[in-house]
């Protein structure tokens, strides 16, 4: 591949997931308020809308999350007059970097072969021409590398904190970095035990055994409840929100936050819903992988039926993303369902019930992959 | 080295330099933290320019993600005593600090001028191997010459760390038991924090 195309390839990449990331944020501010509103018998957000014509056009209150895009661009960015500027400002950023970054190594379809687009794919000896990997960047360290940025992110909340000169937020800052510094660990370890199965590091090769094999919520179960119980702890939404508790501490370490940059923080977690709803997509439910559907089309029990290699990459795009939906909806129900943990609860949690469960998990899978060989 | 490589060298390169100034002569604690921080991140990005992949990651994951974290903990916890401004230096001390850092550069240098170090070539995969090779600084071929090439020092590293930690554990646990004999567990939400 000449550096031409692969500079344009990579950007339509990026371009490709940032589009994803964007409109699923405000789609998703949109869920959650709609979805809360249904859990608990309330009708939501359904006044905003556009008068065209005398007809008053609120697209169900999808026009909401444009409402609340408005109001955080033209708000005044209220700085504490004692707050450490420079700090309080590279907060915000930090977070929304690190959750975006960690869409770089996760692949949403198969290979791409340009020469055979429009035809049904060869044998692989018979493959010709430029292959465009889909997924932005393939690291040698996969997904240790979202591990790596999602533990800097760490940092930006902390800060966040600190920086703002304010108790509550000090308070708040400190909780959120003794909880996802904690959880950080047990996160690493509780899929320890894909690894091990997948026998690999990549994202996009955890996604081919999964194809040949079986989805990793059958090879690994445990580790799906344990991986997705650290994850929704990463992200700080409730039951796991003490950093941010408003009965307590009015707003954590966003107290002093407002305008664009609180919009930051807001739109920082919302992607890393979708992070970790990918995340979890690729590792424990096949990643792009369609039931049936192999590289030269459907093969249901020696019934096959062709398909063209474009129509097979679009399908397996299509199906990544309704399952990142899918996941996100799960995340969702959680986060209306269960009410706000204790923070030494939280700790508890973490330390003395998923550290040594997803530790038996490692051995357990150990012995029987020592086992069957 | 291609032109990529160097140009990340160098950028990499002159924001260690600056970022590592930064912390060592920032006030505010904080701040410096931040600085260290960047100074790790561009660490990493020389570590890439040598083609260690793995490493380069190891060291966003264990210094960025935890100990830079852990250090900002700290100084959070302390609060704003961390701030306070330090007593001025005596003459004598600024003299000696002068002095060693100059002896201590001049070592360097004299070091880099009189030596070049040894080019050696990246070992290859060579073509047509499978993924059992294992590209140069890669998970896999690190992980071969770690348990296959050094598994001894490897588990005496890893007896050495449990010891370390029984022993932290030892260590705070007797002064939290001198001080205040009844503080068992967290009782408030904040005890725990």
């Amino acid at each position: 591949m000449d550096a031409l195309t692969l500079t344009l390839s990579t950007l339509a990449k990026i371009v490709f997931i940032m589009v994803i990331i964007l409109t699923f944020a405000p789609i998703l501010v949109w869920a959650e308020r709609r979805q809360s509103a249904m859990i608990q018998d309330r009708i939501g957000p359904v006044r905003a809308g556009v008068k065209i014509f005398g007809y008053n056009i609120t697209l169900l209150g999808l026009l909401h999350p444009l409402a609340d895009a408005l109001k955080f661009i033209f708000k005044e960015d209220f700085v504490p007059p004692k707050a450490d500027k420079f700090l309080h400002a590279i907060a915000p950023i930090l977070v929304v970097a690190t959750a975006i970054l960690a869409f770089a190594v996760i692949p949403f379809a198969e290979p791409m072969y340009l020469e055979h687009l429009g035809q049904v794919l060869p044998e692989a000896a018979a493959r010709a021409g430029v292959v465009i990997p889909m997924q932005v960047a393939s690291i040698n360290s996969g997904i240790l590398f979202i591990f790596a940025v999602a533990g800097t992110g760490v940092a930006g909340a902390a800060l966040a904190g600190y920086a703002s000169d304010n108790k509550y937020s000090l308070i708040g800052g400190i909780r959120a970095a003794g909880q996802m510094v904690s959880y950080e660990v047990t996160l690493g370890l509780t899929i320890v035990g894909c690894f091990m199965v997948y026998n690999t590091l990549l994202l996009e090769d955890m996604v081919t055994w999964q194809r040949e094999h079986v989805w990793g919520i059958v090879a690994q179960p445990v580790a799906f409840i344990l991986f997705m119980t650290c994850s929704i702890a990463e992200t700080k939404r409730i039951p796991f929100d003490i950093p941010e508790g408003e009965s307590e501490i009015v707003g954590g370490y966003l107290t002093e936050y407002s305008g664009m940059k609180f919009g930051m923080f807001f739109m920082g977690e919302f992607i890393e819903v979708v992070a970790l709803a990918a995340l979890a997509t690729t590792l424990f439910f096949g990643g792009y992988d369609v039931p049936f559907l192999t590289s030269n089309g459907f093969n249901v029990f020696g019934m096959t039926a062709n398909l063209p290699h474009v129509a097979v990459v679009g399908l397996q795009i299509l199906t990544f993303v309704v399952k990142l939906a899918v996941m996100i909806w799960f995340q969702l129900m959680v986060r209306w369902t269960l009410p706000r943990f204790r923070y030494d609860q939280i700790m508890a949690l973490c330390w003395k019930y998923i550290l040594p469960l997803s530790l038996l998990n490692i051995l357990v899978t150990g012995a029987i992959i020592l086992l069957l060989s | 080295m291609n032109t990529s490589g160097l140009m990340l060298f160098w950028v990499s390169a002159a924001v260690a330099l600056g970022s590592a100034v930064g912390t060592i002569s920032m006030r505010n604690p904080l701040r410096a933290a931040v600085s260290l921080l960047i100074h790790i991140l561009s660490l990493c990005g020389i570590y890439l320019s040598l083609k260690a992949h793995l490493l380069a990651t190891i060291q966003v994951l264990v210094y960025a993600g935890a100990v830079v974290v852990l250090f900002i903990f700290v100084i959070m916890l302390i609060g704003p005593t961390a701030n306070e401004q330090r007593a001025p230096r005596a003459v004598g001390t600024r003299i000696l600090g002068a002095v060693g850092a100059l002896l201590s550069t001049s070592v360097l240098a004299f070091t880099l001028v009189r030596h070049d170090a040894q080019l050696l070539p990246i070992p290859q995969c060579p073509p047509g191997a499978g993924a059992e090779c294992g590209q140069f600084g890669g998970v896999t071929a690190v992980g071969a010459e770690l348990y296959l090439g050094s598994m001894v020092p490897f588990e005496l590293v890893s007896i050495l760390l449990t010891v370390a930690i029984v022993g932290a554990i030892a260590v705070a646990k007797g002064k939290t038991t001198a001080t205040s004999p009844k503080n068992e567990g967290p009782t408030t939400p904040e005890g725990a924090a």
